[in-house]
């Protein structure tokens, strides 16, 4: 052993500094890194550390009330009683916790353990099915510091023996949720909707309103879709400081409170609603009894105020309960409601596109008369049959085609009020496309067009319910592109009594009626009496909207040699002209006859019984669809037919226009007849109700 | 043997309190002041750590530190060459010990249970590896060059780190490591050795890393690495910008803490990363974040120029030490506190992969203080009996 090596210090120097620079350089390396994270990333790191503390919370606001033009309520908030769970809550002791899951389980009849959450089986509050220890867990690995929901929409009593119960289970509680309910049920459902979750596809749009997926819901038929904007409200925040656990530390800034969403009154009477749907829904189970077959498969009935265009009530058939998709849409019944043929989703009175045959006549009528095609006075031959030359090129030699009346044995001398009243198809057949010399020239497609217009079909009707349609008055243009074909004189036949190529909506038959009925101006069609806020305070009151009136307004186009082959759009002159108010006072006249002595003086109907004047339109329109076809029920020369009947009362000032439509239901009259005469009845039954107990 | 009164004998010869390094003790005592402090703030919100009393439980173990920092500096350090090799033992059969029976005993093969705290003597080793290596370089300094004696002095190394690889802990061991090759680096490892080292280190990497990749298949369980072990380097490597949990969020949460600091932080018990406990173990592996979020640029570089300073101050007691037995004491001492912080710093900004090295001083940690403290006492024994060529 060295001694002096011991008693010396022998550490050379220099290995000391290498190491002292090896030091620093690491050091001078930190430095150089905390200076590049500290100050060059300052910002992009403190907006993340911004981000981990800060938290948006959206507060659920409530929707706004749907009230009938009574006060009724059709669409309201009611309390939904939910078990929960705040997962932080739970005790410490996992033979605790089984404890109370355990009681919880009898008491809600939910399994303690089902299922497992995974990817494929993901947990959806109130309707995936876990069992409570799943939801548990879920919610502690998730986020401790909210509640999960273990079931949903419990009984009230129920949910007040939990809430007592919970004294001793931590953890549990009872959640008071506000649910969307409709107490006039299927009543209503064609009108008010229902709600739905917000999709995907939607997500951003609701999220920057404030709005939660899963927890929110928006409108997805009727009113509570179309009105979404008004209905919803608008969600409060609060924007909070939250732990690494999401438990919420405090405000950081004052919380911005919801607003309510504002109420909507209809113009619906639920009364007249459900007189309507008996009504109707007793006529078609009659004819179906009758016929001992389930013929008449959907149908529709409307009642409106022709002066102001307000929609009273408003059955389509079938429908759907919109009570069963307040809290969830169930699968089964909506894949049930989508696979039916017959569509029940849809609200048939004005989206369901149809033939609409002889009530259609009353364009071809207005246009005929008010061109001077035919005078009131002139008697037209109406037999059985006619034959014309169909020529689809001016060259083409063409053939004979044979054109029938509804009425075999023929009408035989017709004036313009027999004519309506009878709703002979001859009569018509030769306004529409002119005969020999009897009526040299006839209205033509493009004037039948523009008159069709003006008393509401071809457009959309601007009733405020998202199914509504537009329908089709079909022209030569259109011929071409739609069906690749020149436009012949027998589709201007046809389509003068509504058939061929013309469809429309039952809403749209009904405009046309009551804008005669209105002296020719025609109203919107509307279903909004009223919206006001959360306090009452009324935001817009109603206000009838005249859309024109073809007396005063100059909307019917004027065409240069009418008649001529060839498109309408060529032929427009830009001149405008209005229709002559004799013209629709003639018309009225017809359609009072009609009531009186014609197609709806028979028994069946019944407006004898009534003794307020009436005036009104059949329709008996020939179809052929797909389930016609289905049925082999399209046998040339005898198709199925829907029935229409569109009426007015009283005849002098009128107040209420119904439209009746019965799909395959045969005889205008006598089908739709009925119905559409008991509605009124019904209405000025109710009217005189209201008058006794003072109330108007 | 007749200890008490050789230490007395020892101790009252003439040493000259005027040596105490007193910038060393008090950069210390800040230092751990300031880790007090620092873990006062970053246990707030924690229910389960202030009930456990950890900010007592630290100011406890300081103050005892700082009675063995006196004590030890009054026992001359000389003496210590004569018990390294007792010291030696009684460790290896502590440790032997723990790994047989720790587990069954005390839960853990770690440390054991003295009342209410927990010892671990893993972190003693270090010191007593400093002493039996320091000792046993002095008396073979000059055979340093043969490589044999080199081997020699990994052996008794190993014959220590063996037991802490079984607990199994692993940072402890690299420490010790570390240890024994700066004490033969300062006792003159040939530099020839040392290239020799690097250069075999590197044709080992040269070969075995292609046949680690030309092995490797991630669907099956054979080849040299496994996927996990890829996937561990690949995470540190190239790591995921938007993982939110494990190993990696706390990291990425621990550079956000940092970051969000700028220059002057967010103020004490004012970090919204620490305080709501997005920052994790924020009181013992990762204050060094929880400080830069609190104090900022400036508070962090000052916590590591008071910890370059005691390097610095020891590494002067090293120069200044009487014999080569001092001298490696101190310098020892010193590399430990660099290893550390430097591990533990590099760790926290993301350079260096996750350990759990505490940072020196600061972190929480009774055993670890402790330990650092008794080497501090160390150095301060060595700097009270350099050779005073100044009276």
């Amino acid at each position: 052993m060295n001694e002096s090596g011991i008693l010396k210090n022998r550490v050379a120097g220099w290995r000391i500094i290498v190491f002292i620079i090896a030091i620093g350089l690491v050091f001078a390396l930190y430095i150089v890194r905390l200076l590049s994270l500290q100050i060059l990333g300052f910002d992009e790191y403190f907006s993340r550390a911004e981000e981990n503390r800060i938290s948006e919370i959206s507060l659920s606001t409530l929707r706004g009330v749907i009230y009938d033009r009574n006060g009724i309520i059709l669409a309201n908030n009611i309390a939904s009683y939910d078990v929960v769970i705040l997962p932080a809550n739970l005790p410490d002791d996992p033979g605790e916790i089984q404890e109370i899951y355990r009681q919880l389980s009898e008491l809600i009849d939910l399994p303690v353990n089902l299922g497992e959450v995974a990817p494929e089986t993901p947990y959806v509050p109130c309707v995936s099915e876990h069992g409570i220890t799943q939801i548990a867990d879920y919610g502690i690995t998730s986020a401790p510091f909210r509640t999960v929901k273990i079931v949903c929409n419990i009984d009230r009593t129920l949910a007040m023996i939990i809430q007592e119960k919970a004294v001793d289970w931590p953890g549990v509680d009872i959640e008071i949720e506000p649910i969307r309910d409709y107490p006039t049920g299927s009543l209503t459902a064609a009108i008010v909707g229902f709600l739905g979750p917000i999709s995907q596809f939607d997500e951003s749009y609701y999220r920057e309103r404030g709005f939660v997926p899963n927890r929110d819901k928006i409108g997805y038929a009727g009113i509570e879709r179309y009105f979404e904007a008004i209905l919803r409200g608008k969600p409060g925040k609060r924007v909070v400081e939250v732990d690494v656990a999401g438990q919420i530390v405090r405000d950081i800034h004052p919380p911005i409170a919801p607003i309510p969403g504002q109420n909507i009154t209809l113009t619906i009477d639920t009364r007249l609603q459900e007189a309507t749907e008996a009504i109707l829904l007793g006529e078609i189970g009659d004819w179906n009894a009758y016929f001992a077959e389930l013929r008449i498969t959907s149908g529709v009935a409307i009642a409106m105020n022709p002066q102001t265009g307000e929609i009273l009530s408003m059955v389509s058939f079938p429908t759907y309960e919109n009570n069963r998709m307040a809290r969830v849409i169930p699968t089964y019944y909506y894949e049930q409601l989508l696979a039916d043929v017959r569509d029940p989703l849809l609200n048939h009175a004005v989206g369901a596109e149809l033939p609409a045959g002889s009530v259609f006549k009353l364009s071809t009528a207005v246009g005929a008369l008010n061109e001077g095609v035919v005078t009131p006075e002139q008697i037209i031959d109406t037999p059985g049959l006619i034959t014309i030359t169909e020529k689809y090129t001016p060259n083409d030699p063409g053939f004979e085609r044979e054109f029938v009346d509804w009425n075999r044995a023929g009408f035989g001398q017709l004036d313009f009020l027999g004519g309506i009243a009878n709703s002979s198809n001859v009569y018509f057949y030769k306004l529409g496309g002119g005969y020999k010399d009897e009526v040299p020239d006839g209205l033509g497609i493009c004037r039948l067009g523009t008159y069709a217009h003006a008393i509401g079909y071809g457009e959309l009707p601007g009733i405020e319910l998202p199914d509504a349609a537009d329908g089709t008055i079909p022209d030569p243009t259109w011929k071409r592109i739609n069906h690749g074909e020149n436009w012949a004189i027998g589709d201007t036949y046809i389509s003068s009594v509504g058939q061929g190529f013309v469809i429309a909506t039952p809403l749209q038959v009904l405009m046309s009626a009551a804008t005669i009925a209105n002296d020719g101006k025609l109203m919107r069609p509307t279903l909004i009496h009223e919206v006001t806020d959360a306090e009452g305070n009324v935001i817009q009151s109603f206000e009838p909207e005249m859309k024109w009136d073809i007396t005063q307004d100059p909307i019917i186009d004027v065409f240069d040699d009418p008649t001529a082959p060839g498109g309408c759009e060529a032929k427009l002159t830009g001149d405008k002209t209005t229709v002559q108010p004799w013209v629709v006072e003639i018309i009225q006249e017809g359609m009072r006859l009609a009531v009186t002595q014609g197609t709806l003086s028979i028994d069946a109907v019944g407006f004898q019984k009534v003794d307020i004047a009436a005036a009104g339109k059949t329709g008996t329109a020939e179809y052929c669809d797909e389930f016609a076809n289905e049925k082999n029920l399209c046998k040339p020369g005898d198709w199925p037919t829907h029935a229409w009947t569109v009426a007015y009362a009283p005849y002098e000032n009128p107040e209420i226009a119904v439209v009746a439509f019965v799909y395959n239901g045969g005889e205008g009259a006598s089908v739709a007849g009925p119905i559409v005469r008991r509605v009124i009845e019904a209405y000025f039954e109710l009217k005189s109700i209201d008058v006794a107990l003072g109330s108007q | 043997m007749n200890i008490p009164r050789g230490l007395k004998f020892i101790c009252m010869q003439n040493i000259s309190w005027r040596h105490f390094d007193f910038w060393l003790l008090g950069a210390v005592a800040l230092l751990t002041l300031f880790g007090i402090v620092m873990i006062r703030s970053a246990i707030a919100g924690n229910i389960e750590l202030v009930e456990q009393n950890t900010v007592q439980k630290q100011i406890i173990f300081a103050l005892t530190g700082f009675v063995v920092i006196i004590v030890v500096a009054a026992v001359d350090y000389k003496i210590l060459s004569a018990l390294s090799q007792p010291l030696y033992v009684i460790t290896i059969i502590v440790l032997a010990l723990l790994v047989f029976f720790g587990g069954a005993l005390f839960g853990s093969a770690r440390w054991f249970t003295l009342g209410p705290i927990l010892v671990q003597p893993s972190e003693l080793a270090k010191m007593v590896i400093i002493l039996v290596l320091a000792d046993f370089l002095t008396r073979h300094q000059d055979k340093i060059h043969d490589l044999r004696w080199v081997a020699r002095s990994l052996a008794l190394t190993i014959g220590l780190v063996i037991w802490i690889l079984l607990q199994p802990d692993l940072s402890t061991s690299i420490v010790i490591f570390v240890i024994w090759f700066a004490l033969i680096w300062a006792s003159g490892l040939e530099i020839k050795h040392l290239l020799t080292a690097v250069g075999g280190g590197i044709l080992f990497l040269g070969i075995s890393l292609p046949l680690m990749l030309i092995t490797y298949n991630p669907e099956a369980e054979g080849g040299l690495i496994r996927p996990y072990q890829v996937g561990r380097v690949i995470n540190f490597l190239f790591p995921a910008e938007d993982a939110t949990h494990g190993d990696l969020y706390n990291v990425q949460q621990a550079l956000v803490s940092i970051g969000s600091g700028g220059w002057l932080g967010k103020g004490y018990e004012a970090g919204t990363q620490v305080q709501l406990r997005f920052l994790k173990v924020r009181h013992s592996d990762f204050i060094f974040s929880a400080l830069s979020e609190e104090f900022g640029f400036v508070g962090t570089v000052v916590v590591m120029a008071l910890l370059f300073f005691i390097i610095l101050r020891c590494l002067r007691a090293a120069r200044l030490a009487s014999d080569t037995f001092g001298a490696l004491i101190a310098y020892g001492v010193a590399a430990t506190v660099a290893f550390q912080a430097a591990v533990n710093i590099g760790m926290n900004l993301q350079l260096l992969p996750v350990t759990g090295l505490p940072l020196p001083f600061v972190s929480y940690g009774g055993s670890s203080l402790l330990t650092m403290l008794l080497g501090i006492g160390l150095v301060e024994s060595v700097i009270l009996r350099h050779k005073a060529l100044d009276f």
